[in-house]
């Protein structure tokens, strides 16, 4: 019903190549999500998806239909914005029903279609209002009310929670996940946002210059990242990466003077690799204080100075340096005070979903 | 098809203007251009004579008392207006919250028509009935203010009416350059202990100067284009003493049969023109590009 | 805290003073306009211009209007009042028509070489109209509209687009183009967008648009002198016809009540409305 295939897409504004090539192909009814850093090219990859901006190269496919010639209204395809952009002189209810009006959906088929679009978004009781009486929130709702209403084959998100405080940005983005149970329309959002993108998403996008650097399901882009962009820019904290001199197939880890030895994964090629160096790329999750783990598993026990602390609530963040490298290690809140009185710390820090990386180029080593 | 058509939509509708723009403005010039160097004189003649229409204009006397009379009055008109607009604009800026009915009544002389002004001017310095009469039986019997009908006055009448006219204007636009400035300006100024005239001068003005530039370009402009005014005041006289390029041009092209001639006067007023605008806009744009 | 010290009450009360004089100042000309077209003439010739008229004599008022001589004919201003409103009405509306949709392409729908259109329609707006003069004469010459009522409207739009414009298009660049887009997602088009977002949002600046034109159009003498024959004068032609006719002695209390009689529309609406004409004025001057 709703499937894209978007095949060697490029965009060119005058000189500037905006999109490099962009290849994707979205299910039916997925939840799409493209993230990535401002100036990445998602924004035009959605306006072009949606007929708003021309493509210099490449095709659009909507459920196996061409449509990359076609104007925005002949693609079915609804938009919610990011300053909403609401008809500012127009009620809320008419701003639901302008695209029916445009499209001369009978009358009777409109006011039913408003009237059940508000009731799901519970803004029956605004319907009357122009939007300069509404809040973000409920702003927003309408915004989305008027994309609902034309029951397209797909949405288009961008960034739409941008604007909103944070408890209101939660409350909206289980709203939305939500709704995309419910009516099983395919999706693509944009956000720069990657928490919201983890949560929401069926797979991801992640975008940097016009490309897309890697394009997989949550759990597969923060587990296996493509390249160390991809890496860095999931994760909250973000990943620790430090470049290690390479012993054989184990890596070297200095910390106040003492090295330790440091088994990952795939240790047999380093040694295919022949370089001096590489890049461990290591979550704070996988650095904490001791725990019971699994005989045999990939874990060691190294000491790390304490430079801060950041009590988070369920964890403690603790900064220290390894390799001359600032590092992030995840500890229980007790742990976290333990280590701030101390000043240091042994940690078990567990290398079985370590990834390395090119310590030049960035490139993954061990996919 | 329909798409196509949709998409040339913009393109159609600035068609018209578009035509009608390069016709009637830039290929009129090109046409009075063309006819200011030909022979013409009651009806366009199309034997090219080379610049000799702009020779016979630069060598006409007639001609060079308009000129004198533009430097003259342009000059006097825009420092005055400039001096009086800034003073008006200072003061009601500072003293009164409700400026709203005194910035009308210095602003209605821009509503009415030149020839209005003309004439109700016409009147008030009517020599013997006017001004100098009202000053006479004030108890001055030998006070004279006979510039209306004085060859070498007249163009200052025209001064006193166009200013009345248009500081007005002047005003509005400095007390709208005034209220845009930054009140932590002024605020840091009292800080540092200075009096108001010093805070005027050191620190406000200089913000102003965009508005100085903006409001010396449209008076040079209202002045260049000066017609209606001196038509209703003193018809160019008394003789031609207060003639100025526009009325020149008036003349001789409709009602003393020398097109040819009217032609090269209006070419160099829009040189006059131009070699203000163009460097205006030229530094307006450039700077909104940034 | 008390701020005032007596000197600053002194200056401020002298800055008041010097701004009332002048208000008086710039009253003057229109004091003395009303005065003198109730005055009869002996009390005229005997008095001075401020002092108020001994009775309210009207008939200055209704010879002006109906049977002061202009030029040759002697029917007073009211045929060309009436002259001057056939041709504002008209063109004020065609411009600010045409200035709103031109101003809506050249906002919203860039193409090439708009930008270069907006730039010579705002250069147009500077050109002193002596250059296009007489070319303008053969053109109506040729469309068989030379001294006509059409003929003056028709002058007049076509120089009043430039300016009506400039207005719109300043004033909708200000609307977010995001708007734009989700019309155009919705399914509106070129027209459907401009009759159902912008044109409501619009009311201001037609206000500015209209005001400035009918100032303009009305006051305007130039292309009314040359373009205008016997009978189809604007209003700005017949009053200076009338005050330079000299027949007889000179009748002052008719030429001010007829000055006034031509002031009075503009000066209605400026009192009516006055600050959208302010905003008209200083948006379209100091933005350029």
């Amino acid at each position: 019903m709703g499937s894209i295939q978007i095949q060697q897409l490029t965009k060119s504004f005058g000189d500037t190549e905006v999109l490099k090539g962009i290849d994707l192909d979205i299910k039916d009814g997925e939840f799409l999500i493209l993230v990535g850093p401002s100036g990445c090219g998602k924004s035009t990859l959605m306006n072009s998806i949606a007929g708003l901006e021309d493509v210099t190269s490449g095709d659009i496919l909507i459920d196996g239909n061409n449509v990359t010639d076609l104007s925005p209204k002949e693609r079915d395809i609804a938009m919610v914005f990011q300053s909403y952009a609401l008809y500012p002189t127009m009620s809320v209810s008419r701003n639901i029903s302008f695209g029916l009006e445009m499209r001369k959906v009978p009358k009777p088929e409109i006011e039913q279609t408003v009237a059940d679009v508000a009731q799901l978004l519970q803004i029956e009781h605004l319907l009357d209002r122009k939007p300069s009486q509404l809040s973000g929130g409920q702003r927003q709702r309408v915004a989305m009310g008027r994309a609902l209403a034309r029951n397209p084959r797909v949405f288009l998100f961008d960034e739409p929670l941008s604007n909103l405080d944070a408890k209101l940005r939660v409350e909206m983005r289980s709203e939305i996940k939500k709704l995309h149970k419910r009516l099983g329309t395919t999706i693509v959002y944009v956000t720069h946002d990657q928490v919201e993108a983890m949560t929401l998403a069926d797979r991801i996008a992640v975008m940097k210059d016009g490309q897309v650097q890697q394009f997989g399901t949550p759990y597969e882009i923060y587990n296996n990242p493509a390249n160390r962009f991809v890496a860095d820019f999931m994760g909250s904290p973000p990943m620790n990466f430090i470049e290690c001199v390479v012993m054989e197939d184990k890596l070297v880890i200095e910390s106040q003077g003492e090295k330790f030895e440091l088994l990952v994964k795939h240790g047999d090629r380093l040694k295919q690799v022949g370089a001096d160096t590489v890049i461990l790329g290591i979550r704070p999750e996988m650095i904490t204080e001791p725990k019971p783990h699994v005989e045999g598993a990939l874990v060691h026990s190294i000491p790390m100075n304490i430079e801060a602390t950041e009590p988070m609530g369920p964890d403690t963040i603790a900064f220290g340096q390894w390799n001359n490298t600032e590092i992030q290690a995840r500890l229980s809140p007790e742990a976290g005070v333990h280590a701030q009185s101390k000043g240091k710390i042994v940690v078990q820090v567990d290398t079985s979903k370590a990834v390395l990386f090119d310590a030049f180029t960035g490139a993954r080593l061990d996919s | 098809m329909f798409d196509y058509l949709e998409r040339q939509l913009p393109k159609l509708i600035m068609a018209p203007t578009a035509i009608v723009m390069l016709v009637c403005m830039y290929g009129f010039i090109g046409w009075t251009a063309a006819l200011s160097f030909t022979k013409s004189r009651m009806l366009p003649q199309w034997e090219f004579v080379g610049w000799e229409q702009y020779e016979r204009l630069f060598a006409n006397p007639r001609w060079h008392v308009a000129l004198d009379n533009l430097l003259v009055f342009t000059v006097l008109f825009i420092a005055i207006a400039l001096f009086l607009g800034l003073m008006l604009a200072i003061l009601l800026d500072r003293n009164i919250r409700n400026d709203g009915a005194l910035r009308t009544i210095y602003l209605y002389p821009m509503a009415v028509s030149f020839i209005v002004t003309g004439t109700a001017w016409k009147w008030i310095l009517n020599p013997g009935l006017g001004i100098e009469k009202m000053v006479r039986d004030l108890g001055f019997p030998d006070f004279e203010f006979r510039w209306l009908v004085e060859p070498d006055m007249a163009i200052y009448t025209i001064v006193i009416a166009a200013v009345w006219q248009s500081s007005g204007f002047v005003m509005a636009m400095f007390l709208a350059g005034l209220r845009g400035v930054d009140d932590s300006l002024i605020k840091a100024a009292q800080m540092d202990g200075a009096s108001t005239f010093r805070t005027y001068w050191h620190i406000i003005l200089p913000v102003m100067r965009p508005v100085f530039f903006g409001a010396v370009v449209i008076l040079s402009h209202i002045a260049i284009k000066s017609f209606d005014l001196v038509q209703s005041l003193t018809g160019g006289g008394p003789g031609y003493s207060s003639d100025l390029p526009a009325t020149f041009m008036y003349t001789h092209a409709f009602s003393r049969a020398q097109m040819g001639l009217g032609a090269a006067s209006a070419m160099v007023m829009l040189a006059g023109v131009m070699a203000i605008i163009v460097p205006y806009l030229y530094s307006e744009l450039r700077g909104k590009k940034s | 805290m008390n701020t005032s010290t007596l000197s600053q009450k002194l200056s401020k009360a002298f800055f008041i003073t010097l701004l009332l004089v002048f208000a008086l100042a710039y009253l003057g000309p229109l004091y003395v306009m009303l005065t003198t077209s109730f005055k009869g003439i002996e009390e005229i010739r005997n008095g001075n211009i401020l002092a108020l008229p001994e009775t309210l004599n009207g008939s200055a008022w209704s010879k002006a209007w109906s049977s002061a001589c202009t030029g040759g004919d002697c029917y007073g201003l009211a045929p060309y009042f009436w002259n001057s409103m056939r041709i504002v009405i008209p063109a004020l509306l065609i411009s600010t028509a045409v200035g709103a949709l031109n101003g809506y392409v050249l906002s919203q729908w860039r193409f090439k070489g708009s930008n270069f259109l907006f730039g010579a329609l705002l250069f147009g707006c500077f050109i002193p109209f002596q250059v296009i003069l007489l070319p303008m004469a053969k053109l109506l010459a040729w469309l068989g509209l030379a001294n006509t009522v059409p003929g003056l409207v028709l002058v007049h739009v076509i120089y009043g687009v430039a300016f009506t414009t400039l207005f719109f298009r300043n004033y909708y660049v200000g609307i977010p183009a995001e708007l734009v887009r989700a019309a155009r997602l919705d399914g509106a088009g070129f027209f459907a967008i401009f009759r159902h977002v912008f044109l409501p949002l619009s009311t201001p600046i037609v206000v500015v648009s209209v005001i400035w034109q009918f100032t303009q159009i009305w006051n305007d003498f130039l292309f009314g002198v040359v373009y205008s024959g016997p009978g189809t004068q604007p209003i700005t032609v017949a009053l200076n016809n009338l005050v330079n006719t000299t027949m007889g002695g000179k009748e002052y209390n008719v030429d001010m009540a007829a000055a006034v009689i031509a002031a009075l529309p503009t000066l209605v609406v400026y009192i009516v409305a006055g600050k959208y004409f302010v905003r008209g004025l200083t948006a379209g001057a100091v933005k350029g």
